[in-house]
């Protein structure tokens, strides 16, 4: 017996929950037709491919490991280029090192989040710099109403302010 | 593309990957250039056991449509 693992690409003519049971049907002709097991499943939903494959820009995805006799292979992968509703299929054997793999919904949520933190680092910089210019405005405003209606409330505290100083620098004159 | 680093050491070691898989094709995408060839080893620094390991990777990737083989555009 000998670690596999299969990758799947189910066409996109395919309804998604169609495409889920022939996910599903794959795990149960490995058990059942070809004496294997099943030890890891992961249906990824639907994809872009990189390139178009068959006149088709996208597929649904499906990754499972199992054990299975290397005599059975050849006949397992026999049978799967008879399925027409597969666009293509990759059968590899399985490095005994490598850990078992993640699940596709984690690994895109995990990337997913690292962006939003990559954006929220930048954001922070872009904001401020319009909160900043916002908030001069508002002072330099609150500035310019103060300066035109102070003359107005506080003209005779002023002169008297204005005598107290020329009395201060006529002492300091004197002297 | 990753900038060059002033040492050469290996991203992998650093990130601690003991097995470079071929179903993360972000992860794949850092070692790829422009027109989306393999990326040397002189500009990342990667040693030369886990070089042969990405190359495999890189290209089953490409096999499953997970990645390019070259840039379009």
């Amino acid at each position: 017996m000998q670690k596999y693992e299969l990758m799947a690409i189910i066409s996109s003519k395919l309804d998604a929950k169609a495409a889920e049971k022939h996910a599903k049907d794959l795990d149960g002709r490995i058990e059942k037709e070809f004496s294997g097991k099943v030890t890891f499943s992961d249906f990824w939903g639907e994809r872009g491919f990189a390139y178009i494959i068959k006149k088709q820009k996208w597929g649904y995805y499906q990754v499972s490991q199992f054990n299975m006799d290397a005599s059975e292979v050849q006949n397992f992968r026999h049978e799967l280029n008879l399925d027409n509703d597969l666009v293509r299929f990759m059968i590899t054997k399985v490095d005994p090192k490598s850990p078992t793999p993640r699940k596709y919904a984690d690994m895109k949520k995990e990337y997913e989040a690292q962006e939003k933190a990559r954006e929220d680092e930048k954001k922070p910089a872009d904001e401020k710099k319009p909160a900043g210019k916002k908030e001069k405005l508002t002072t330099v405003k609150t500035e310019e109403v103060k300066a035109t209606e102070a003359p107005k409330a506080t003209e005779a505290p002023k002169n008297d302010l204005d005598k107290k100083l020329d009395a201060i620098v006529d002492e300091a004159s004197d002297i | 593309m990753p900038p060059r680093p002033k040492k050469f050491i290996d991203p992998f070691v650093l990130a601690g990957i003991d097995y470079i898989d071929y179903k993360d094709p972000k992860m794949l995408a850092q070692y790829i250039t422009y027109y989306r060839s393999i990326q040397s080893r002189f500009h990342t620094g990667t040693s030369l056991k886990n070089q042969k390991q990405l190359a495999s990777a890189v290209k089953k990737a490409r096999q499953m449509a997970l990645l390019p083989y070259v840039r379009y555009e």
